[in-house]
């Protein structure tokens, strides 16, 4: 999930949350805000009706009666006064009156005071539905503010959080979802005044600074090698052949020169492989053509005709189906098949045959096959066959380094194709090259 | 023919020399780009054979220098670089052909002489070895009317050691010339013996092939007739 959707899900959720809690709380917090604000307005009218009663004196109002009490025509409220036995009160709660008829819950005060040795009661009453009426609008109306306030809220943190994490996104779009090896110059910073934002694309710059310059070290290295090492070959090379045609070299020097010549070239061979894979792994080969798999398939026949004819092996060319692969190169593609295909002969048996298949996989890819009935490979060796180094099988190693395979190995990956091979010793092997679906 | 090599490893520009001369050519040499300019704006070459890789200026900003001063000379590069972009942009910028190092100093003879074909059409193009008649041009060979079908590696083969007469030429030269780049093992240049059996027999069914001889443990060369 990407941070801006999981902070606008959590923003939302903890708002919502907060909405919740409110409307269960409210109506406990209205109501408790009423009764107290109901207690206080009591006692205000207990002081009031006190400060009357000390200034006019108890028998004012009781005219001689025993009691006195006014209330208000909708009964909501009441004051009554009245001689009471000897006991102490001062107290609010809500309990019930008997108004003209009528029971009435009521919240009362209930305060005893003496005047003259004498005990009276005085009683505040103040009728709970009046009390409570305005409860259930103003809950409505917080609600309705609540709710108003906070998609408000919502609202300013999502552009803003928006607003705030554009940087990263373009950092994540421009330096990492775009950028495929090897960068190509110096990425341009993200403009963003945070400072963590500001850090992380430094750094991200900064690291694909080194990355590129180790790149561009090591292209510039296979570039070197492949001259400091193909020179002094070239000479050793050249002075061989110049002794060999002087007129007086005999016959035996002249063998230990062909020989001498054999082994220049041999290192010269292993030199190139080894460029041409670390070339290769420099992505150094263009990737931009397309080719029609089939007649590259022909073109390395012809090429390798002399050497089907020479150990009289059968070629069986069955090619069905048609495919056009693209991007690729066309000359590591040809290398490719000619290193399958020249090994498909070098390890065959004489009048042995070479079978050359196509097909569609389910998944519509590729795939060309290529099947010997060679000496195999034994299955502890199938492992390191493509291993630059291992020099493994010792019947294959009849001569050569192996590193035929290493870069075939290498040119499938460059192009990713996935090389399979199997094989029974004594058999035969089969090369499988299974093609990626080309990028129209 | 006029060749002017510039190559600034001294030493192989000794031993190219000294092969060049060996089969007739006439052979200048520089060292630097700025010398080789030197020889091009006072002489004027049939062949430049300009390495790529010169210290004192770009070897291709060299090349499209020296086109303006010696036009009408055929331009080989020789290089280590080997990238497929150089020899791209080598070819584009008009060199007739291109040679990696390390290079077969028959080969570049050989590749020479077929530039000499294209672009001074030389007529006389046909050699006569034995009792018959090659046109190198064409690709063809007669013993007196009649026309002998070789494959084109046979034909390669007999006009590479043609071209070298008289010389020793191992069987590693010749899958090199024949194969290039592809050689990958020893072993191959056995295919050699094949081609060189069938070329036998073929002629052999009109005349004596003894001319084409072989030298045990080195290769094959082409006798110089008496």
């Amino acid at each position: 999930m990407k941070l801006l959707n999981k902070l606008t899900l959590s923003i939302t959720l903890s708002k919502l949350g907060i909405v919740l809690l409110f409307v269960i709380i409210l109506p406990f917090i209205v109501e408790n805000v009423a009764s107290e604000y109901t207690n206080y307005h009591l006692k205000q009218q207990k002081e009031a009706v006190m400060k009357s009663v000390a200034w006019n004196g108890v028998n004012y109002y009781l005219e001689g009666d025993d009691s006195y009490g006014s209330y208000t025509m909708l009964k909501e409220e009441y004051i009554s006064l009245e001689a009471s036995p000897d006991i102490r009160l001062d107290t609010i709660e809500t309990s019930r009156r008997l108004v003209e008829q009528d029971t009435l819950v009521y919240r009362v005060l209930s305060y005893t005071f003496q005047e003259k040795g004498k005990t009276y009661l005085l009683e505040i009453g103040k009728k709970l539905t009046s009390i409570n009426e305005y409860n259930k609008p103003l809950q409505r109306i917080a609600l309705y503010v609540l709710i108003g306030l906070i998609i408000l809220s919502s609202i300013i943190d999502l552009l803003y959080t928006r607003y705030l994490l554009r940087p990263l996104q373009l950092i994540i779009k421009s330096k990492l979802i775009k950028q495929s090896f090897p960068f190509e110059k110096t990425a341009k910073p993200v403009r963003t005044s945070t400072a963590d934002f500001k850090y992380l694309d430094s750094s991200l710059i900064s690291l694909m600074d080194q990355i590129r310059e180790a790149f561009e070290k090591e292209r510039e290295f296979t570039a070197n090698a492949s001259h400091e090492l193909m020179t002094p070959i070239s000479i050793l090379k050249s002075k061989i052949e110049n002794m060999m045609i002087q007129e007086e070299v005999s016959e035996d020097n002249l063998q230990k020169l062909t020989e001498l010549m054999t082994t220049v070239s041999r290192l010269s061979r292993i030199v190139n492989s080894l460029l041409m894979i670390s070339r290769i792994e420099n992505d150094q080969y263009l990737m931009k053509e397309e080719v029609d798999i089939k007649a590259l398939v022909l073109e390395v026949v012809t090429e390798i005709e002399d050497r089907i004819q020479g150990k009289d092996i059968q070629v069986d060319l069955r090619l069905n189906e048609s495919f056009l692969f693209q991007p690729c190169n066309k000359d590591l593609l040809f290398q490719l098949i000619y290193n399958l295909l020249n090994n498909a002969i070098k390890y065959n048996v004489p009048k042995g045959s070479i079978r050359i298949t196509d097909r569609y996989t389910p998944e519509h890819r590729y795939e060309l096959m290529i099947s010997d009935t060679g000496i195999g490979i034994s299955s502890a060796d199938i492992p390191l066959i493509f291993n630059r180094f291992k020099k493994v099988h010792v019947q294959r190693s009849s001569g050569g380094y192996g590193l035929g395979l290493a870069i075939s190995k290498t040119i499938a990956d460059y192009h990713h194709i996935e090389i399979g091979v199997e094989s029974e010793l004594d058999k035969g092997t089969t090369f499988k090259l299974l093609f990626p679906i080309s990028q129209a | 023919m006029k060749v002017l090599l510039v190559e600034d490893e001294k030493t192989l520009a000794f031993e190219i020399e000294l092969f060049l001369k060996k089969s007739f050519y006439l052979c200048d040499l520089a060292h630097t780009a700025q010398s080789s300019l030197e020889y091009m704006s006072s002489n004027q070459y049939d062949f430049i054979l300009l390495d790529l890789g010169l210290p004192d200026m770009d070897g291709l900003k060299l090349l499209l220098e020296a086109k303006k001063l010696n036009p009408e000379a055929a331009y080989i590069i020789l290089t280590a670089r080997g990238k497929t972009e150089d020899r791209i942009a080598g070819l584009d910028l008009g060199a007739d052909d291109y040679l990696s190092k390390p290079f077969s100093l028959p080969e570049l003879h050989s590749r020479m002489q077929a530039i000499a074909r294209r672009k001074y059409r030389l007529n006389n193009s046909e050699v006569s070895i034995g009792e018959f008649v090659v046109d190198i041009q064409k690709r063809t060979i007669h013993h007196g009317q009649a026309e002998i079908e070789l494959s084109r590696k046979e034909f390669d083969l007999l006009s590479y050691l043609l071209l070298h007469k008289n010389r020793p030429l191992t069987r590693m030269q010749l899958s090199e010339h024949i194969w290039g780049n592809f050689i990958e093992d020893d072993n191959e240049s056995n295919y050699i013996d094949v081609h060189v059996k069938n070329v036998r027999k073929k002629l052999g069914a009109f005349a004596s092939t003894e001319w084409l001889e072989t030298i045990r443990g080195v290769g094959y060369k082409i006798r110089k007739q008496a």
